[in-house]
């Protein structure tokens, strides 16, 4: 069930140059959440009712309160980082399917700048029976949070090169079972080669309008066809996605 | 007193607002009554199932929205055997199917084959695609074609015979006055414009297929002329479309001629534009105490 609300900003944070994190509190919509999903957002400010919404996955959810980790890239996302709180934030969702949950693995988490939410959401959540790793890339030490090994193309934070290297080394001395993986599209390319055929759950980001599976635009290359992010998606087994397409 | 009845063609409906094909489906329904509808429109379907343009198919512009999608839909099989079922279980509002074809035969078959099926209030022929290369506005450009096309058509069905035109031709009027001589009982206008978008940075264009269609806010004052022209030119009722975002909105377009409006891109902007567009009308002719049927075509 897709829920529309219109809620009061509860948290507003600006995070390094280009990240904002917002929350809100309702106990009914944070009990609907699962890592993977994603809600559609828009600003409730004038001047936004002609616009898009635009997804973004769920970063945290911690008894009422659900939070967004948002990266700030065009005109939408502008108008959520300057949301004070109080001011009335628009939420279509949850959308979308979630991560499948494992048990008793060894499990290898990668996500790279904006990829970051729904992997730490993700990891709040893995069964204590898994032994984890989580690693995050980023340009620079703006697009780093926390986790267990940080990668920066710049250097300017933790080991200097492609998050995908230190992906490489794990899979090599840990015997890693299970990967989650969240990002751009060259880091995804990259990791669903080194991954090979070990079982890979990757969350795809897409360009999108209705978020709820009628619009069809924000299909990507799966199996035979195209399958929707919103609604087969995002979460998608990297061995059904045709790379070479994207 | 229903203030807001409206008449398109053959059929009288309860409400002026329509969704445009390919924007809705009945998740909706989960956030609003469908009685707001006066009509629901399918996603556009084909002869065989098509999958649609590669990705990126969507790009948000300066004003109004870019997309590629390309048809894609299970085909005719699918939709009879599975789609239409599940419709007619969950709609108490009337069903208008939409379908196109790469030929004068393949529409003759898909409309043959949908005739046997009940339920179903009339047709949307879809002439007016951008984004494919044999369907769609290959054959909605030329006044000849669209008038076999429309003769073939009516002379196999009794409901209702909607002929949605594009509005990328020199002359709507003379498309529109085809479709009405080959026997369409009313008319949908606009499908998407013609848009580009290109990535400055890169030099790549923003959307699969460069020129794609063009939908939203910015396309709305085109609509609402082509919306007036064509309705001094035709006498059968126009379901108006493109950048109907408010009740406001749609007045203008009852203004300049339309019989009802359908909303598309607005939904992915609010969920509940079709509901509150029908509110905001219905509070606006009672204020006023006048009826949609005095407004409509009365621009001065």
């Amino acid at each position: 069930m897709i829920r529309y609300l219109t809620l009061p900003v509860h948290r507003s944070e600006s995070i390094g140059g280009n990240y904002c994190l917002l929350a809100v509190r309702d106990a009914g919509l944070a009990a609907l959440c699962r890592p993977g999903m994603f809600f559609e957002l828009k600003s409730g400010a004038a001047g936004q009712d002609r616009r898009l919404f635009k997804p973004v996955s769920i970063y945290k959810v911690q008894s009422d309160e659900i939070a967004f980790l948002i990266k700030v890239l065009g005109p939408g996302t502008q108008a959520l980082q300057v949301l004070e709180p109080g001011a009335p934030l628009k939420l279509l969702g949850p959308l979308g399917n979630a991560f499948q949950l494992v048990k008793d693995s060894r499990v290898l988490l990668v996500s790279g700048g904006v990829g970051y939410p729904p992997l730490a959401y993700l990891r709040d959540k893995l069964d204590a029976s898994n032994e984890f790793t989580f690693l995050h890339g980023g340009n620079c030490r703006d697009d780093v949070f926390p986790c267990d090994d940080v990668w920066t193309v710049d250097g300017s934070s933790g080991r200097q090169g492609l998050v995908t290297e230190g992906a490489v080394q794990l899979i090599r001395d840990k015997g890693i079972n299970v990967v989650y993986s969240c990002g751009p599209l060259p880091m995804l390319k990259a990791l669903a080669q080194i991954v090979g055929p070990i079982l890979h759950y990757v969350s795809l980001e897409a360009y999108m309008a209705c978020g709820v599976g009628v619009c069809h635009g924000c299909a990507v290359p799966v199996g035979e066809g195209y399958q929707r992010v919103c609604k087969e998606g995002p979460v998608f087994d990297a061995s059904l996605i045709r790379w070479g397409e994207l | 007193m229903n203030r807001l009845a409206a008449s398109l063609g053959r059929m009288e409906l309860q409400s002026p607002v329509a969704v445009a094909s390919g924007t809705f489906g009945t998740e909706y329904f989960d956030l609003f009554d469908q009685s707001v509808l006066g009509l629901y429109v399918s996603k556009t379907i084909t002869l065989q199932a098509r999958t649609g343009n590669p990705p990126p198919r969507l790009y948000e512009t300066e004003a109004g929205l870019l997309n590629a999608i390309g048809l894609q839909n299970p085909g005719l099989e699918a939709f009879i055997g599975e789609e239409l079922p599940r419709l007619r279980e969950v709609l108490k509002v009337p069903l208008i199917v939409s379908f196109s074809g790469a030929s004068i035969d393949e529409f003759v078959q898909i409309l043959l084959a949908l005739e046997k099926e009940e339920g179903l209030a009339g047709y949307e022929v879809n002439v007016s695609c951008p984004n494919v290369e044999k369907e769609g506005i290959a054959f909605g450009a030329d006044p000849d074609v669209v008038y076999a096309l429309t003769r073939r058509l009516a002379e196999l069905t009794q409901r209702e015979l909607i002929v949605k035109l594009s509005p990328n031709v020199t002359d709507i009027a003379a498309i529109a006055q085809a479709a009405e001589a080959g026997g369409a009982s009313s008319l949908a206008l606009i499908n998407t414009l013609y848009g580009m978008a290109i990535d400055w940075n890169t030099g790549k264009s923003r959307i699969s297929r460069p020129v794609c269609g063009y939908s939203g806010i910015g396309i709305k004052p085109v609509a609402l002329a082509l919306t007036y022209k064509t309705a001094q030119a035709v006498r059968i009722p126009i379901l108006a479309m493109g950048g109907i975002h408010s009740w406001q909105d749609a007045l203008e377009f009852f203004y300049a001629g339309a019989a009802a409006i359908a909303v598309g891109t607005a939904l992915y902007c609010d969920p509940l534009s079709a509901a509150r567009i029908m509110q905001g009308l219905r509070e606006h002719m009672e204020a006023r105490g006048l009826s949609l049927k005095q407004i409509i075509g009365t621009v001065s």
